[in-house]
């Protein structure tokens, strides 16, 4: 014990004499103010380091900081029909939803009491959604509670949001397709951007919300439809608010697209295939300009309503229209591909004159089948036939009357008889002149290129030998050869223009959003068939007589020299009356004189003759003599 | 008679370093308040409040100074009784803000309960030790002043304020040790203390508070929410450089993204306007002050005097380096004010209460004159 420590009287001793006591506190307070430089020694060295060492660094965050970049969306382009007539409009769809982490830490349940009056939604539903929506994307992605409310209950949900936290309107572009299923295969739709297209289109500044052009036009000219995107930097508080605009760059929007497609011809050509196409799968048909290349009508059945991938769409629907047997989202004009049957004679036919294997003289006579003897036994006969016993039929009566035993001799030729035919080498050579084999290079995805087959590609792809018999099936455009219903009009269109085969194209120029003319489509010639102007003259005329006299009189149309070739493919397997389905087949132009345009007609079941000439008539009728007439003295002859 | 002593041995440098403090934070509250209140300084200004509570504090000041301050000695039970209360009352019918309850509304003015109840209790520990200054090496002794400050270090950290109550841990510390209390007391403590961490983890420390000792960690696993301050105060003193942007010129104080700019996150007003210079001038004043308080101990006449400095030299000494750490992410989120600095009424007048304990300690050393 220490009794001087005691503190009895207030004052005692001299200050010396008092400190000494306290013995330890000279080296306490000395302690205390070691600490003091200590301390504020550590948090000096912790300013060096943020302020002095990482000082620039923090210079750079605080700037980017203040600074957003805010995207100013362009307005996608329009797309009209030949004439002018709008067939999309830019709408908005709107979605309610949820953010959860931004609902009120003990208010969720009158949030959601508050919305599910609104929408009609019950509030388990909704609890359930935001619970989903947490476990999937996490509390600050928007959880969707209703897809595709109206506009009104949109604008009260946006009035309503300020002062229900968490509450979010989700606006997203859409398209309205205004033809409804008319026009759905020519401008096919958009969608959200997927993670591979983001991926690849970054750097063209799309953002990972942006919807995208899937297929159609709406994919192929995605670029000039989506104009170019503006964007601003702008200085905002930590609220976010906008304080200034430090730089700006404003949207281009999109140009409108016209289509080379006449709305009225479309519709009519829609009706009547639909009219036509009986029992088919499916059917196609399509009307192009042979000057120029342009398409004036485009239709595929069955289709679609492309305003089904602007609203919400289910797995369920989308697997549905995926599955449904006739393929409603295949354009079956450009991604099918078919036996082209009897249409494929006009190509062997302006091979077999370029090569002078045949003239128009050349008489050939169809007792009603050719037969061949098997090359190793002599007593092994095949029998190729034709769809009746013909008589004699010189080259335009081959092709007025579809004969096959014609065909079988220009193609094969039939030695025993010293005929010399094409042989399966040359005709392909002319169906590649004519096209076939090779995507048209029309501005829409999806094509097929179709295939003509040789020797070469039989012993590759079949690991058999060609033989004469596969020349004969070949020559009526039976067997391998396959092709597009494009394919087949543009080579029909080749032959109608003097032998130019033009890429086909469904846009035919850019507008701008007032409406003026900023750049045409180029007309591209792909090839200059090698086959000569007179030949291809006794061809046009060979056709001119199908119509008249021949098997396609089905497609006379009055008033207008109509010429054609139809066909009637079979395919499949041998059905039980011993014959085989058939696909019916009609190409032809007009007027003969000076076409103008081209038309094929496609039924997968049907008759050449029976069904697709009618159709093509019907079609050619209204395009001459129906209710454009007027408007098509206009044009420029 | 005592008058002039008074005036004679008045610590006028604390009292200006005090008042230069003052002034300091209020050219930052004024930068920091320039976007909510652009039409200048007028009445309704927190700067014209802050202002009129510094005089007010000054007036304290004196009035501490002249009452002898061995009255509050014996008036040490009542101050620690109302302390307790105060912060029992505060946990109940208390104004809660950013997930605390720590204020009381008299008539339109907030007080702060812990910021009186950090003097009181000081006061009744000094008072508690100095009487048993003989017994100081017993362990009853060590025990009983641990009880006194951990009752109130307790609710405070039921607010919950974890910083506030590791200022009455410090202070604690500060004054045993001062007392004479053997050292190896304390040092078993703390060693009892850090085999316990763990344990006050799970139980003692709140969700509130684990949530912030993450953040402290990982500020970037919620930028936009919790970890926004840290981030934002870092940012802002960091990008001051060594000269700062300029008064009222920072961007990040101007544009709000810094939140409660003149309180808890005012030393990052000053980093970011005012650089690495302005911190190191503010860190001088602080250091100024401070030594001064431990010259008022160091000439205190008696015991009770000496351990109420050296509580408030603690004090203070631990709040500015718990705030500025704070902003500085050296520690994890505790929202402290920075002493004289902040704005803030109960937190300014208490601290003048103290200048003002410091001061009549000054006066009355022991020096005698005739």
């Amino acid at each position: 014990m220490r009794p001087f420590r005691e503190h009895k009287r207030w004052r005692s001793a001299k200050p010396k004499v008092e400190r000494d006591r306290t013995g330890r506190s000279p080296a306490a307070f000395a302690l205390l103010r070691a600490l003091i430089i200590l301390m504020f020694g550590a948090l000096i060295l912790q300013l060096l380091n943020l302020q002095v060492i990482k000082g620039d660094e923090f210079k750079e965050r605080a700037e980017i900081n203040a600074l957003r970049e805010v995207p100013l969306p362009s307005a996608r382009g329009l797309i009209l029909d030949r004439h002018g007539q709008p067939l999309v409009q830019n709408s908005a769809r709107f979605s309610a939803a949820i953010v959860p982490g931004d609902l009120p830490d003990r208010g969720e349940a009158s949030v959601y009491r508050l919305l599910s009056g609104i929408i009609d939604v019950p509030v388990q539903e909704i609890e359930q959604r935001v619970r989903e929506g947490v476990d999937g994307q996490g509390e600050f992605s928007p959880a969707v509670i209703k897809e595709d409310i109206d506009r009104d209950t949109a604008l009260v949900l946006m009035e309503l949001a300020p002062h229900a936290p968490g509450l979010q309107v989700i606006t997203e572009p859409s398209r309205r397709y205004l033809t409804g299923s008319l026009f759905s295969h020519v401008l096919g739709y958009t969608g959200p951007i997927s993670a591979e297209e983001y991926a690849a289109l970054e750097r063209q500044s799309y953002l990972f919300q942006d919807f995208i052009g899937k297929s159609g036009v709406e994919f192929t000219y995605e670029s000039a439809l989506r104009g170019r995107p503006g964007k601003k930097l702008i200085e905002v508080d930590a609220a976010g608010r906008e304080l200034k605009v430090i730089s700006e760059r404003r949207p281009i929007d999109g140009s409108n697209l016209v289509l080379s497609i006449d709305l009225d011809l479309q519709r009519k050509a829609a009706e009547v295939l639909n009219e036509y196409a009986g029992g088919s799968d499916n059917a196609a048909a399509a009307v192009m300009d042979v000057k120029t290349g342009e398409l004036l009508a485009m239709v595929s059945l069955p289709t679609f309503d492309n305003n089904v991938f602007s609203g919400p769409l289910s797995d369920g629907d989308l697997a549905a229209l995926v599955e449904s047997p006739g393929k409603p989202l295949v354009n079956h004009l450009i991604a099918e591909r078919y036996a082209p049957g009897s249409t494929f004679k006009t190509i062997v036919g302006a091979g077999a004159l370029q090569e002078e294997v045949a003239a128009p003289w050349t008489t050939i006579t169809s007792r009603g089948y050719i037969t061949v003897e098997n090359e190793f036994d002599p007593n092994v006969i095949y029998v190729y036939p034709d769809w009746a016993s013909l008589g004699a039929l010189d080259f335009y009566g081959g092709i007025a009357m579809s004969s096959n035993v014609y065909f079988y001799y220009l193609a094969g030729g039939k030695a025993d008889e010293g005929f010399r035919g094409l042989g399966e080498g040359k005709v392909a050579e002319y169906a590649r002149a004519f096209g076939f084999g090779e995507p048209t290079g029309i501005d829409l995805p999806g094509e097929s290129p179709g295939l003509v087959p040789d020797a070469a590609w039989k012993e590759q792809t079949i690991g058999e030998p060609w033989t004469l018999g596969d020349t004969y099936n070949f020559g009526i455009g039976q067997g391998y050869v396959a092709s597009t219903p494009l394919q087949v009009l543009t080579a029909i269109s080749a032959v109608a223009n003097g032998g130019e085969l033009l890429s086909p194209r469904v846009v035919k120029e850019f507008q701008d959003s007032h409406g003026n003319m900023l750049e045409a489509t180029d007309r591209t010639v792909r090839n200059h068939v090698p086959v000569d102007a007179e030949n291809l003259g006794t061809l046009r005329a060979a056709m001119r007589q199908s119509v008249t006299t021949g098997v396609a009189r089905a497609a006379a149309v009055p008033g207008v020299e109509v010429a054609g070739k139809t066909g009637t493919a079979e395919f499949g397997p041998r059905l039980s009356n011993g014959k085989y389905a058939t696909h019916g087949w009609f190409v032809g132009f007009a007027p003969y004189n000076d076409p103008q345009i081209a038309i094929v007609v496609f039924v997968q079941r049907g008759g050449g003759g029976a069904d697709a000439s009618p159709a093509a008539a019907k079609i050619l009728d209204f395009y001459f003599n129906g209710p454009r007439l007027a408007q098509q003295v206009d044009k420029p002859q | 008679m005592i008058a002039g002593r008074a005036a004679r041995h008045f610590d006028y440098l604390l009292l200006i370093v005090a008042a230069a403090l003052v002034a300091y934070g209020a050219l930052l509250i004024y930068s920091a308040h320039l976007s909510t209140y652009p039409g200048g300084v007028d009445l309704g200004h927190p700067l014209t409040k802050q202002l009129i509570f510094a005089l007010l504090g000054v007036s304290i000041t004196l009035a501490v100074a002249w009452l002898d301050y061995r009255i509050f000695g014996q008036m040490a039970v009542g101050l620690y009784a109302v302390a307790v209360v105060m912060l029992v009352a505060v946990l109940f019918i208390g104004d809660s803000a950013y997930g605390s309850r720590r204020w009381f509304t008299f008539s339109g003015q907030q007080v702060q309960a812990s910021e009186v109840a950090k003097l009181f209790v000081i006061v009744a520990l000094a008072r508690y030790l100095a009487d048993r200054q003989t017994r100081i090496q017993e362990i009853q002794v060590f025990l009983i002043s641990l009880v006194l400050a951990a009752i109130p270090a307790a609710l405070v950290l039921a607010e919950p304020d974890m910083g506030t109550a590791m200022v009455f841990g410090a202070v604690w510390v500060g004054m045993v040790l001062m007392a004479g209390v053997p050292p190896r007391h304390v040092l078993v403590l703390f060693g009892l203390a850090v085999s316990l961490i763990p344990f006050a983890m799970l139980v003692v420390l709140g969700e509130y508070q684990r949530e912030r000792i993450r953040l402290f960690f990982d500020p970037n696993s919620d930028p936009l929410g919790g970890g926004f301050n840290i981030l934002q105060a870092e940012t802002s003193i960091g990008s001051g450089g060594i000269f700062g942007k300029g008064l009222t010129e920072g961007p990040q104080t101007q544009l709000d993204f810094l939140q409660t700019s003149t309180t808890d996150y005012i030393f990052a007003v000053l980093g970011e306007e005012l650089g690495f210079i302005g911190a190191v001038v503010l860190l001088a004043l602080f250091t100024a002050l401070l030594f001064r308080g431990i010259r008022a101990a160091t000439l205190s006449r008696d015991q009770f005097g000496r351990l109420i400095a050296t509580g408030v030299v603690i004090m203070i000494l631990f709040q500015v380096f718990i705030n500025i750490a704070v902003n500085i992410r050296l520690v994890p989120v505790t929202g402290i004010p920075l002493p004289f600095v902040s704005q803030g009424g109960s937190s300014l007048v208490m601290l003048f209460a103290a200048l003002g304990l410091l001061e009549g300690i000054v006066i009355r050393h022991r020096k005698i004159e005739f």
